[in-house]
């Protein structure tokens, strides 16, 4: 009964079971395809996730670092954070995205772009000026690190997205779509094995019926000549003796 | 005015009142018992706890938890500000001159911070939240009004008492052309002239330890501007320009800043001067800052720490009140310092912070 839902709706000829069965190809190649890329979605997902753990592990680091060195600064030279503001012109960090292709799923990568210039380096002149410097490279180096992070937490993600939908398609393929080609083959080549046999049976029927037939009219004809001959002329009234009709 | 000594007949008739106030409030800052206390503490409330045992008393208790180490810096700077006003308003000429002339190093990163803003069309109540306390003078909103660079620099003429200081090392086109930083420091560097001169005019005992004190501030900024313009856009004469024309590096030490282009040069600039030289020690000239409790800075602050403790050991003068103020402050810092390393869970020994007592 399962059998009859897995199977398409198609009429059991042999042009179908053709078809049935080139389609059936097509699938098993798209299936080990489509493994085959997960299976390289998945190398790349667990490098990005050991990845992912170290870039975390260090920001924690990192930012400790520079909210240190920002404590630093205060400590030197009083509360810069107003001076800095009204001093920054140009962003001195840029990023850039990229683009990464991974068997076939574009992965966005981000990456740190840093001006030369250097604002604001007058700041703290009369006092921590080196303490800032050094706090806005430690900063510089962390915001390196979110980046990076960024960019492998995003690529993270969307390969996430992309082996669920690869596994997916996999397994619809395998547990949907390849047996119901093989039962609709199956069934196709049951319903024409039984077509074939009934008209085996109708060949032999009609050909046992024809020799039957043959047989039957010579037997009659038979008969009829011998009737006659043994007849001769005889009377039909004569034929037989009535029986008496008693009312 | 008078022979020496005889200062010591009058001065507590005036000043006799607000000395004992400030040698009691001296004896009230944190010693080294109480630093090892706060620098053990695992957390804020810890924190809070050992500083409820001293003069503070519970100048936090009124704060909803969790503390903030900006609510710290806050609170703590406001006793510094309350204890400073007392002060002042208790005071007669020529101390509250004197008192006024303190007021004017923060009135100056005040003026600062309103010309910055004000010329990036910034919120003026924004800009007047940040400003520093001490510094805040009636005319302050005023200076946010002005809405070019030659309108500001006319308020700033007319409203602030630092009127001499800007008119004699700017003009009103400067304002726009020149970094703000370079600014502030010529600003300042007329000013701390400006005060020497006035602390001079005080006569003895006054005289001659201010003349230490900011002596030092003044070689202080000598040298860090010296270190901090390496590599930058600052030439030679500008920064020779932003030296106070006192202090015991000048005019032979300033002469030499002005021509250091490296690490060495500076100190061999300073070594005539042995304190300074020796403070220099340990560093090369790459490395000014390799150990994090002993930068530069770091030794610079405990120097200034030792001038200003020495300063109490005369009496009948000017200068304790500014000793006193300056080691407050240095006082707010270090709580702000081990505050911010207790929050950030740093190890016990960066937690080292110039003592006082």
């Amino acid at each position: 009964m399962s059998e009859n839902n897995q199977r398409e709706a198609v009429f059991p000829t042999r042009m179908a079971l053709t078809n049935t069965k080139n389609r059936l190809k097509g699938a098993q190649t798209g299936h080990s395809l489509l493994a085959k890329k997960r299976d390289a979605l998945m190398i790349r997902f667990r490098a990005i996730l050991k990845k992912v753990e170290e870039a975390k592990l260090k920001m924690g680091k990192v930012m400790q670092v520079a909210a240190f060195s920002l404590a630093e600064v205060n400590y030197v030279a009083g509360d810069i954070s107003y001076q800095v503001q009204e001093s920054a012109k140009r962003p001195q960090l840029t990023v850039k995205a990229k683009q990464e292709n991974v068997s076939g799923v574009t992965l966005p990568g981000f990456e740190i772009e840093r001006e030369q210039s250097n604002e604001f380096s007058l700041t703290g002149l009369g006092r921590g000026g080196q303490k800032i410097q050094k706090c806005k490279e430690t900063y510089a180096k962390a915001i390196e690190t979110l980046v990076e992070l960024a960019s492998l937490q995003t690529a993270f993600m969307i390969l996430d997205d992309v082996i669920r939908v690869t596994n997916r398609r996999v397994n619809a393929i395998e547990h949907v779509v390849l047996p119901k080609l093989e039962n609709t083959i199956k069934y196709i080549n049951s319903e024409l094995d039984e077509m074939d046999r009934e008209e085996f049976f109708r060949l032999k029927k009609i050909q046992s019926k024809k020799k039957k037939g043959g047989d039957s009219e010579q037997d009659t004809i038979d008969q009829g000549e011998y009737t006659q001959d043994q007849a001769g002329g005889a009377d039909i009234l004569d034929q037989g003796k009535d029986e008496d009709v008693i009312f | 005015m008078s022979v020496l000594g005889s200062e010591m007949l009058f001065f507590n008739v005036q000043n006799g009142y607000l000395e004992g106030i400030i040698r009691g409030y001296k004896a009230g800052l944190l010693t080294q018992s109480n630093y090892s206390n706060l620098q053990q503490c695992d957390n804020l409330e810890d924190l809070r706890m050992q500083l409820s045992a001293t003069d503070y008393g519970n100048f936090l208790s009124n704060e909803t938890l969790p503390l903030s180490t900006s609510t710290i810096s806050q609170k703590s700077s406001q006793t510094l500000v309350d204890e400073f006003n007392y002060v002042k308003s208790n005071a007669s000429e020529p101390l509250s001159t004197f008192l006024d002339y303190m007021t004017y190093s923060y009135m100056i990163d005040n003026v600062i911070l309103l010309i910055t803003g004000t010329l990036h069309e910034r919120d003026t109540h924004e800009l007047l939240d940040r400003c520093h306390p001490l510094g805040k003078f009636d005319a302050m909103s005023a200076l946010c009004v002005a809405t070019n660079v030659e309108e500001l620099y006319q308020s700033v003429l007319v409203e602030t008492p630092l009127a001499p200081y800007f008119r004699s090392c700017l003009s009103a086109s400067d304002l726009d052309d020149l970094n703000i930083e370079i600014i502030r420091n010529s600003v300042y560097k007329a000013y701390l002239e400006d005060f020497y001169d006035f602390s001079q005019s005080l006569g003895d005992p006054t005289a001659s330890i201010m003349a230490k004190l900011l002596s030092f501030e003044a070689d202080r900024r000598s040298i860090n501007i010296t270190l901090n313009s390496f590599n930058t856009e600052l030439t030679k004469e500008m920064r020779n320009s932003l030296y106070p024309q006192f202090g015991r590096l000048y005019p032979a030490g300033t002469y030499a800043l002005a021509r250091a282009e490296d690490f060495d040069q500076v100190r061999a600039a300073c070594e005539f001067i042995p304190e300074y030289y020796h403070m220099f020690d340990g560093f090369s000239s790459n490395n000014t800052d390799s150990d994090h409790n002993n930068s530069l800075e770091d030794r610079f602050f405990a120097h200034d720490v030792l001038l200003n403790k020495e300063t109490f050991l005369q009496q009948f003068n000017y200068a304790p009140f500014y000793s006193y103020f300056k080691l407050k402050e240095q006082e707010v810092r270090n709580i702000v310092w081990l505050s911010e390393c207790i929050a950030q869970s740093a190890p016990q020994e960066r937690r080292a912070v110039p003592t006082i007592f």
